[in-house]
């Protein structure tokens, strides 16, 4: 399968202090991402996050380790006119109105006339909603709007792999429904989307890969199924005893085979079979404790 | 250079809509409004003289742009983070620079030129003579309002903006002392002064290079290729301090 990202070996420390001290943020990050995939970036708050996406985009320097985009090639001027990205809790000019905002971005990611440029820029500020509010000056938009152009910003060259860090923050339910439903689009016509997130519900949704970091090291990278499934899910038995409904819970199969036999030679009803799917939140838990645990 | 110009059309337009701007133009106005009065105090060549003060009040209104628009013109896109949308374009560090370098040069060029508007309906009204000694003039007050926006980013690639205003405000101080600095080391008997000023003047630039206000004065003429060699001076220190800045800017992580 061909990649759009590869990391391999990252490793990043920063020195703070009056007398510097060492802090090793990235400790030697493995991963990659298949073309068109979405794959959600995990990781608890301080985990390296935001400081691998920099590395990646060439906006902090790495100490060790390699970065390659589209089957091998470094970062450079064509590689950066093909990613697009959406900075953590963005902040942009305020002085500008969405569309001269976009315009400037446009501008600068070159490759397309001013007539193409005019017509990308209406078609995105439709897609995000924001087509009423073209000519009002960005200091009157609403954070949701402002994450919404900003989207717009990281999308307006066309790009094939697109990073977004904490995309749904500070948005309401329906701006995270429009971010979700752009994303899967994106993929949908073969984009690259990576995306970091900590709301595991909407990653769970979304990506059909998880990376998840954990203390500057990846703990696990691979299909959001197979962390699913790595977590034991429950089976609940409901049968009727006595006139009222009772259930009991087993752990396997196997458990389940056995306690089904002894509740019909006991001559109850069963009523349901429950199987019970752990949620990417329970997954995510099991996969930090376990590596807790495993490192100790 | 096309990204060079988008990026400057776009800091040319942020400043030329910030409210400071105005502010500083209204100081200025003011400004050349007392310079003409005390002007007019004088006991001959009045209008020269108010023209002489305008100049002036001009040349201050430039500094003043380069040095407290030029400590935050990259500050800023740091502290706000805009930074990092612009980098991952393709957009070199050197470009970036350069180009907001480029957009508040525009814009000290647009304060001058409209100031002198201004100063030179007033002396003409006045009945002075407008001639190309006045253009002049002008245009060493541009060439001093470079060299200063050069030595602002290249503080602020490093130090934070009061501190960079502050190193700014002295090299503005010291550049217009170069000559006096020069005169009395020359006649020093001390060594140790000699070597001081001989390091002070290859270091910092000599802003009374383009200084030709008292041509105004005494209606000097100044010859063209003064003004010539006065703006190729100008336009290498601005290039020398944008590669520095450069340098240490591409080196800089964006934690």
């Amino acid at each position: 399968m061909s990649k759009a990202l590869e990391v391999f070996g990252l490793k990043k420390s920063y020195k703070k202090g009056f007398i510097p001290k060492t802090r090793e943020v990235l400790k030697g990050l493995d991963f990659s991402l298949g073309k068109a995939s979405i794959t959600g970036f995990l990781g608890a708050n301080g985990a390296g996050k935001t400081t691998t996406i920099k590395c990646i985009l060439g906006l902090t320097f790495s100490n060790a380790g390699q970065i390659r985009f589209f089957d091998g090639q470094p970062l450079s001027s064509a590689i950066k006119s093909k990613v697009g990205f959406l900075p953590e809790r963005p902040y942009f000019y305020e002085y500008l109105t969405g569309y001269e905002f976009l315009r400037f971005y446009g501008e600068l990611s070159g490759g397309m006339s001013r007539n193409a440029l005019n017509d990308r820029i209406s078609e995105l500020l439709k897609k995000v909603d924001l087509l009423p509010a073209r000519d009002v000056k960005l200091r009157n938009y609403s954070k949701g709007m402002l994450q919404k152009v900003g989207l717009a910003q990281a999308l307006i060259h066309r790009p094939e792999l697109v990073i977004l860090d904490e995309p749904k923050a500070g948005l309401d339910p329906d701006g995270r429904y429009y971010m979700s439903e752009i994303i899967k689009d994106l993929a949908a016509q073969g984009t690259t989307v990576f995306f970091s997130s900590h709301l595991l519900h909407d990653a769970e949704k979304l990506c059909e890969n998880l990376v998840i970091i954990k203390s500057g090291l990846v703990i696990f990278e691979g299909p959001t199924r197979k962390l699913l499934q790595r977590v034991n899910s429950e089976i609940e038995v409901v049968f009727q005893k006595e006139g009222k409904l009772q259930s009991q819970k087993v752990a396997s199969d196997k458990e389940l085979q056995t306690q089904l036999k002894e509740l019909l030679s006991q001559g109850l009803m069963i009523q349901e079979v429950r199987r019970q799917q752990p949620s990417l939140e329970e997954a995510f838990v099991n996969l930090a404790l376990r590596d807790e645990a495993g490192g100790a | 250079m096309r990204q060079v110009w988008v990026i400057g059309k776009n800091t040319y337009r942020e400043i030329i809509r910030d409210r400071i701007l105005y502010g500083l133009l209204v100081f200025a106005l003011l400004l050349m409004g007392v310079s003409l009065a005390l002007g007019e105090l004088s006991f001959a060549e009045q209008t020269r003289i108010s023209a002489n003060f305008g100049l002036s009040g001009i040349q201050l209104s430039a500094v003043i742009l380069s040095i407290f628009l030029g400590s935050t013109l990259v500050s800023r896109e740091i502290e706000k983070k805009t930074i990092m949308t612009l980098l991952v374009r393709p957009l070199s560090r050197v470009e970036f620079i350069l180009g907001k370098a480029v957009g508040l040069s525009l814009v000290t060029l647009t304060l001058v030129f409209g100031l002198a508007l201004v100063l030179i309906s007033v002396v003409g009204f006045l009945g002075m003579e407008i001639n190309w000694i006045l253009f002049g003039v002008l245009l060493g007050i541009f060439f001093e309002a470079l060299v200063l926006l050069g030595v602002t980013v290249f503080f602020s690639s490093f130090a934070t903006p009061m501190m960079t205003v502050i190193f700014s405000a002295s090299v503005f101080l010291i550049g217009h002392w170069l000559d006096s600095l020069r005169f009395f080391a020359d006649r020093s008997e001390s060594l140790e002064f000699l070597v001081v000023s001989r390091m002070v003047n290859s270091i910092i630039p000599n802003l009374e290079n383009y200084n030709w206000r008292e041509a105004v004065i005494y209606s000097d003429p100044i010859p063209l290729s003064q003004v010539f060699w006065a703006g190729v001076n100008a336009l290498s220190w601005f290039g020398l301090l944008i590669l520095l800045t450069a340098f240490i800017f591409g080196r800089r992580d964006f934690a």
